[in-house]
């Protein structure tokens, strides 16, 4: 597994230079660029602005100079648009923030989706059953931007229960509408699956073995079937949790949490390239990280895997 | 050199009278135990360097934190900041500011002379490269231009200070609105001290030294901001706000949920809802008058041939029915406009044009007539043009209703074209349309902000009309006493050759809680500060 690791971690370096070289001349080919505005600068203040920023270079000086900066010093280099900051700064101050409520978006997925999949294979094709598939179809079909201003039009206008939006250092009141509202539709997605493979799991024959040695129920549902009637969920949740952490555009918008995906939005308005390519950056060394840890993940639960790689 | 005593009546008045520079709050209002305003702002700051700052709601923040030469009061005059008065030469090209000797910096230091020459220096020094660097040219100091192109020492720059008190400005030109640009973001000083220190980290709350009424004590990225009472401002005991928070909120509809659950004392209002939220809320939503316009520009340069002829421009302006868009289409206490200039800007007298006597039927029968001399419409050749704006649901209404008017009055085709903002700013920077949206919003109080886009050496006149009329007349009015009748004849000429059809005059819509007292609503460039607003208990 080592190996296989290592392996992994050989290809993401040539990844990741492609990723930067393409998305670098990608940006530069949009109209305008960071500096055009309402009021265009006089052309001896634009020639100023461009060299403080290094952009009164051939373009491929410039994209060598921002690989070795990131490569040396780890600097993804200065905001375009909010001046007295790096990339650095900006990430180190979006990320966590993004992070944090796509956590607890995933612990609120896990922690209802799972247990009403269960319940509902359980008492299959019972009024149990129906209400859970019939609760995951509504919440399926309501998409993030739908779902948000309901729930701000219930929980803050109506019933004054939860602050409209805003992070407020990440106090508990300010993360559960975010999370939920992130969350919701895939809850609903965990809920079905779960329901469907651990259907299938306890009609399998290993099941009916360990009932027939006379373990009661809940031993054979928590210890032989839970697993394997996991995995598929565990697969879904890999990508929905880089999803949720990167893809969150929407949720960072109209909460204001001041997390990343307002800055990915800003910075593709405001042609802000060194933003914009750091951001592409974090969102493809997360995509990787959590893709090989959820192959290795995979390999821990399922020995047929395990022994594959 | 001889100097004559010019202070201006607004200054003499607040010098010599016991000036309300603070919260002018009555005897007998009930103030709210807790003075914290906060309010809804959609994009994160450029920055809080005064010098390198840009945006409204940049300057807003920089404003409370900063003090230049002159404030503004409630209706717009300049009123004494860390200057009490200045004098001026006869030549009208020397400019000397007296500074009060109470103000201090946010560490105790004295606000001195020589902290605003560091400060115009920074701002035209070609390593920090400020964006607004044009600002010191547009106030003709002398050097400004030489030093951003790097061809002249930042040292040489217009501005001394021969002692702590005493700053002296020398202008490349006379320029009788000088006095009216010194209370703008860029010309406020800086603390050298703690620049040299942190470098561009200064500007983060810990490092932060300021002059204004309040201190940065907290700034999260695209979520707040705090600022709190400066104790070492000079009239800190006349403040009434103590905290003044911003709040991100990017969507516009969502600032207003936000406003109804009373998070926030202020936010913009949606397009489109003002005359309902009047309604519901008659004290709290606003209609100000703003100093900015909105237009069509014609593309006289490589645009279509008609557009060459004044008839066919003057035609499609005439044919605009402005009441319909200011009073059916935004609704949102817009003004219709017929000059370029809004007649809310400082000692402008709207000229009478004559086509802003016509009624709409009069005005719309001369658009058949000039356009069937020029040649075109039912009895001449088809014209037909497209019109370029920047995605927006406000600008396609305004779009859609235009050009229906031009099809239905005078058989114009119109092809609508919208284009993401910094596309549609290249294109029509580029010249590269036939009709394109413009909007234009005054850096300072004088008409001359607005006119000065028509001239042809503007960067900013997009569709690169020329008028050596118009060019001497605006270049004279830079050193006129008297610039009423020179902008007055330079709005006739554009109305007669109308190379933009000016459509309204802006306001700006707003929702403001009923506790917050002290809104500068007659403040047509709405430069607010937190010190002279105040909140009573409801």
């Amino acid at each position: 597994m080592l190996n296989y690791t290592l392996r992994r971690l050989f290809t993401v370096v040539p990844t990741l230079l492609v990723l930067i070289v393409f998305s670098f001349y990608l940006m530069r080919l949009a109209p305008g660029g960071p500096f055009t505005s309402e009021k265009p600068l006089p052309p001896s203040v634009m020639a100023n602005v461009l060299e403080r920023y290094g952009m009164d270079e051939p373009l491929h000086v410039q994209l060598w100079t921002y690989i070795k900066n990131i490569v040396f010093h780890f600097d993804f280099g200065p905001s375009f648009s909010q001046k007295d900051r790096t990339v650095n700064d900006v990430i180190a101050q979006g990320f966590p923030v993004t992070l944090t409520y796509g956590f607890w978006s995933a612990v609120f997925v896990l922690a209802c989706g799972i247990p009403l999949g269960i319940i509902a294979a359980l008492r299959h094709n019972s009024f149990w059953d129906y209400s859970m598939t019939g609760l995951a179809i509504f919440s399926q079909i309501f998409p993030n931007f739908v779902l948000a201003p309901i729930m701000v039009l219930l929980f803050t206008l109506s019933w004054g229960l939860l602050p409209g939006g805003g992070w407020n250092g990440g106090q508990w009141e300010y993360i559960i509408m975010p999370a939920v509202a992130l969350g919701t539709s895939y809850m609903a997605g965990v809920a079905r699956l779960t329901r469907g493979s651990f259907l299938e799991v306890m009609n399998s024959p290993f099941i009916r073995t360990a009932r027939a040695k006379g373990l009661p129920e809940r031993t054979i549902i928590i210890r032989h079937a839970l697993k394997p009637a996991l995995l598929p969920t565990l697969t879904y949740m890999g990508p929905v949790f880089v999803y949720m952490i990167t893809g969150s555009v929407f949720i960072d918008v109209f909460f204001s949490t001041g997390g990343i995906g307002q800055d990915f939005i800003d910075g593709a308005y405001s042609r802000d390239y060194s933003m914009l390519l750091g951001l592409a950056i974090l969102y493809s060394v997360l995509t990787f990280t959590l893709n090989l840890l959820l192959d290795l993940a995979y390999a821990w639960i399922d020995p047929k895997v395990r022994s594959k790689l | 050199m001889s100097y004559k005593s010019l202070l201006i009546p607004a200054l003499l008045s607040g010098t010599m009278l016991s000036p309300a520079f603070a919260a002018d709050v009555p005897a007998d209002a009930n103030l709210a135990a807790d003075q914290t305003f906060t309010y809804r702002v959609m994009d994160e700051f450029s920055s809080f360097d005064p010098q390198v700052v840009e945006g409204v709601v940049g300057a807003e923040v920089v404003r409370d934190l900063f003090e230049g030469l002159y404030n503004q009061d409630a209706d717009g005059n300049n009123v004494p900041g860390v200057a009490l008065s200045h004098e001026v030469s006869e030549d009208n090209m020397t400019y000397t500011f007296t500074l009060r000797d109470d103000a201090k910096w946010s560490d105790g230091k004295p606000v001195t002379a020589g902290d605003f020459v560091y400060a115009w220096q920074r701002a035209v020094e070609p390593e920090l490269a400020s964006p607004y660097a044009w600002y010191m040219e547009l106030m003709s100091i002398d050097n400004a231009s030489a030093i951003i192109a790097g061809e002249k020492p930042i040292t040489d720059l217009g501005v001394s200070a021969p002692d702590d008190h005493t700053l002296v400005v020398q202008l490349s030109q006379p320029l009788p609105y000088f006095d009216k640009m010194v209370s703008h973001a860029t010309t406020f000083p800086a603390p050298k001290w703690a620049i040299e220190e942190h470098g561009s980290e200064w500007t983060r709350p810990e490092n932060m030294v300021s002059n204004g009424a309040y201190m940065l004590t907290e700034h999260v990225l695209k979520e707040r901001s705090v600022r709190e009472r400066n104790p070492m401002y000079w009239d800190t005991d006349k403040t009434v706000i103590d905290k003044v928070v911003t709040l991100n909120i990017g969507d516009e509809a969502q600032g207003l949920t936000r406003y109804r659950a009373g998070e926030v004392d202020k936010t913009e209002i949606p397009a489109g809802q003002y005359p309902t939220l009047k309604e519901e809320f008659p004290d709290e939503a606003y209609a100000l008058p703003r100093l900015c316009n909105y237009y069509f520009t014609f593309n006289v340069k490589n645009g279509p041939e008609a557009f060459k002829d004044a008839r066919v421009r003057q035609a499609l302006s005439y044919a605009v029915d402005r009441s319909v868009i200011t009073d059916a289409v935004l609704q949102g206490g817009q003004f219709p406009a017929f000059t370029f200039t809004p007649g809310a800007t400082a000692d402008f007298e709207v000229p009478e044009v004559e086509y802003s006597t016509m009624t709409q039927a009069e005005r719309d029968a001369k658009a058949k007539e000039l356009l069937a001399e020029a040649g075109y419409g039912p009895d001449g050749e088809k014209l037909a043009f497209n019109y370029l704006y920047n995605t927006s649901e406000s600008h396609q209404q305004v779009a859609i209703v235009a050009s229906q008017m031009w099809k239905q009055k005078l058989g114009v085709d119109v092809t609508l074209e919208n284009q993401e903002w910094k596309v549609f700013l290249e294109t029509r920077g580029n010249q590269n349309f036939d009709m394109a949206r413009g909007a234009w919003c005054g850096d300072y109080n004088e008409a001359s902000t607005f006119l000065d886009l028509l001239t042809s050496p503007s960067g900013y006149n997009d569709g690169k009309y020329s008028n050596e009329k118009v060019d001497a007349l605006m270049t004279e009015a830079k050193s006129s006493q008297d610039t009423t009748p020179l902008y007055a004849e330079v709005e006739k000429i554009l109305a007669d050759e109308m190379p933009v059809v000016p459509v309204y005059h802006y306001s700006t819509n707003i929702m403001l809680d009923s506790s917050v007292q002290g809104w500068p609503i007659h403040n047509v460039e709405q430069n607010w500060y937190s010190k002279d607003l105040y909140k009573v208990a409801e």
